[in-house]
């Protein structure tokens, strides 16, 4: 029972290259990985400059085996230059000191997991990157981050309609109602008008 | 915006600080406060003369936290309608003028991490009152302000004291230009650009901001175009069931206006489109002279901007 139509729900579209740019910075996670290459194969089409002022930053966040083969081959395409990271955290630890030294005429595309996208959106809105300098591709898991209305505690990896917040316990229906800034959807007490009525869980966000 | 809603003010006080550019105080007319405003505003000025009326719009230079006095600087056009030798020769301490109440339509961003101003000539004036604004804040800025030679730098003395470091000077006698691909090509992300001042000029800023990859959204601008001269011609407006002459030197706003037709408008000078208007016969061609139309909805020729653009044509009916 999750209420469609709620307009803040983010809306993703296949990656493209941004002709525009003067410097191009990428983000992947894991099969986000593969978008990247598709959107590099187009730049040594368009603009083969373009390669070289790309810095990337990828983290493989599967067993390294998996992405072995997505890494070699960021590493033959002469990028400017490509970082690898053991998990999200620390790559987006250095995207915000990526940022920090970045010139406006910076593309900014990021590929992986929805929950991945948020967090690399939310620090991006922080330097002020806006829609025109900001691209996103949505590949892999669509488990949300689940922020309590409540209590206020974002509730991680949630794949469920209904989920037990992670900070007062309390049964959270997950909304499609999205918030740009938290980097989270909400959760709001689904049993509050009959204490103890709660729908069956189902697993929707795989 | 009509002539219903303007307010009376009296000029307090007239200064020449250039050659060419007088600076106005207008306070209200009935000695209260001014209706608050934030930088980059701009009034239109209602100004009865003998012959015609003219209503040219004029930023607004003063601090937004003084509503005691506007100020404004008025730059005398060499092919001037009459707006600008109006207000240059007719105008005096103590008389009393309309204004229509202030608009903004080159607002700061308000979530920038950098601002850089670009100001040519007289289009200093909306900086003026912007700067005011950002003293109070912790975002940096840096302004740029161009002028032909040194006596033509209004206000400078004002700026030097403080702005110090973050005020640059160039003197087109002095062969020194803003260097804009160094400029724009080195700045911080979230950085927005303004600009204000000749065509040319903006031109230049507009175009080296996109080749540096800045995204149109960072890129701000404004110029308040005087409505151009050009051939004469007859406008038959729809609604009111009147056919208006359109001399050469008189803009089809104005003309609508004599004859006593209103048009609701704020910028009166192409750029806020309010008084976009639709076309709906036209034998000949429109003469699009505004800065709000794309180009596909000016080849279209379905709406025309009568407050700058006009018509060369046999036959043209308008929506009104």
């Amino acid at each position: 029972m999750l209420i469609t139509g709620i307009k803040s729900k983010p809306v993703y579209a296949p990656l493209r290259a941004d002709a525009g740019g003067r410097y191009h910075l990428m983000l992947g996670i894991g099969p986000g990985g593969i978008a990247l290459l598709r959107v590099l194969a187009e730049m040594r089409g368009s603009a083969p400059d373009a390669i070289k002022n790309t810095r990337l930053l990828f983290a493989a966040n599967t067993p390294a085996a998996d992405a072995a083969d997505t890494v070699a081959q960021f590493k033959q395409i002469g990028l400017g230059s490509v970082s690898l990271f053991d998990d999200p955290a620390s790559l987006l630890d250095t995207f915000r000191t990526v940022l920090d030294e970045s010139l406006m005429g910076t593309r900014l595309y990021v590929a992986g997991p929805e929950s991945f996208i948020g967090l690399a959106m939310k620090i991006a809105l922080q330097f002020d990157l806006n829609k025109d300098e900001i691209r996103a591709e949505e590949m892999g898991t669509l488990a949300r981050r689940v922020y309590c209305v409540h209590c206020r505690t974002t509730t991680e990896e949630v794949r469920t309609n209904i989920v037990r917040c992670a900070g007062c316990e309390r049964w959270l229906q997950v909304r499609d109602h999205y918030s740009r800034r938290l980097a989270a959807y909400m959760g709001v007490m689904v049993d509050a008008e009959a204490p103890g009525e709660v729908p069956p869980v189902k697993e929707v966000f795989v | 915006m009509n002539d219903a809603q303007t307010l009376a003010v009296e000029v307090t006080a007239i200064e020449q600080v250039t050659p060419l550019i007088k600076h106005f105080k207008l306070g209200s007319a009935d000695g209260g406060a001014l209706p608050a405003f934030s930088g980059g505003s701009h009034i239109i000025v209602v100004m009865r003369g003998a012959l015609r009326m003219h209503r040219n719009p004029y930023s607004l230079l003063s601090s937004p936290r003084d509503l005691d006095h506007y100020e404004i600087g008025v730059r005398r056009m060499e092919e001037s309608r009459g707006g600008s030798h109006f207000m240059h020769d007719r105008v005096h301490v103590g008389s009393r003028l309309e204004i229509a109440h202030p608009v903004n339509l080159f607002g700061l961003d308000k979530i920038a991490r950098k601002h850089v101003l670009i100001a040519g000539g007289i289009g200093i004036t909306p900086f003026l009152a912007q700067i005011e604004d950002l003293h109070g804040a912790a975002v940096p800025y840096e302004l740029h302000y161009s002028v032909r030679s040194p006596e033509h730098a209004a206000f400078l003395s004002r700026l030097r004291e403080r702005e110090g470091e973050r005020l640059k000077m160039y003197y087109d006698s002095e062969g020194q230009a803003i260097d804009f691909d160094g400029l724009l090509s080195n700045q911080p992300l979230g950085t927005h650009v303004y600009v204000c001042g000749p065509a040319g000029l903006i031109d230049r800023v507009v175009a080296t901001a996109k080749a540096c990859g800045w995204p149109g959204s960072h890129i701000h601008w404004e110029q308040f175009s005087a409505p151009p001269v050009g051939d004469a011609f007859e406008v038959f407006l729809a609604r009111a069931k009147l056919t208006v002459h359109v001399p050469p030197d008189q803009s089809l706003l104005e003309s609508i206006e004599a004859a006593g037709v209103e048009v609701p408008y704020l910028c009166r000078g192409g750029v806020c489109g309010f008084c976009q208007t639709r076309v709906l016969e036209l034998d000949g061609e429109l003469v699009h002279n505004d800065h709000f139309l794309s180009d596909a909805d000016k080849a279209q020729g379905k709406n025309i901007m009568p407050c700058v653009s006009r018509a060369r044509c046999k036959h043209l009916v308008l929506d009104l």
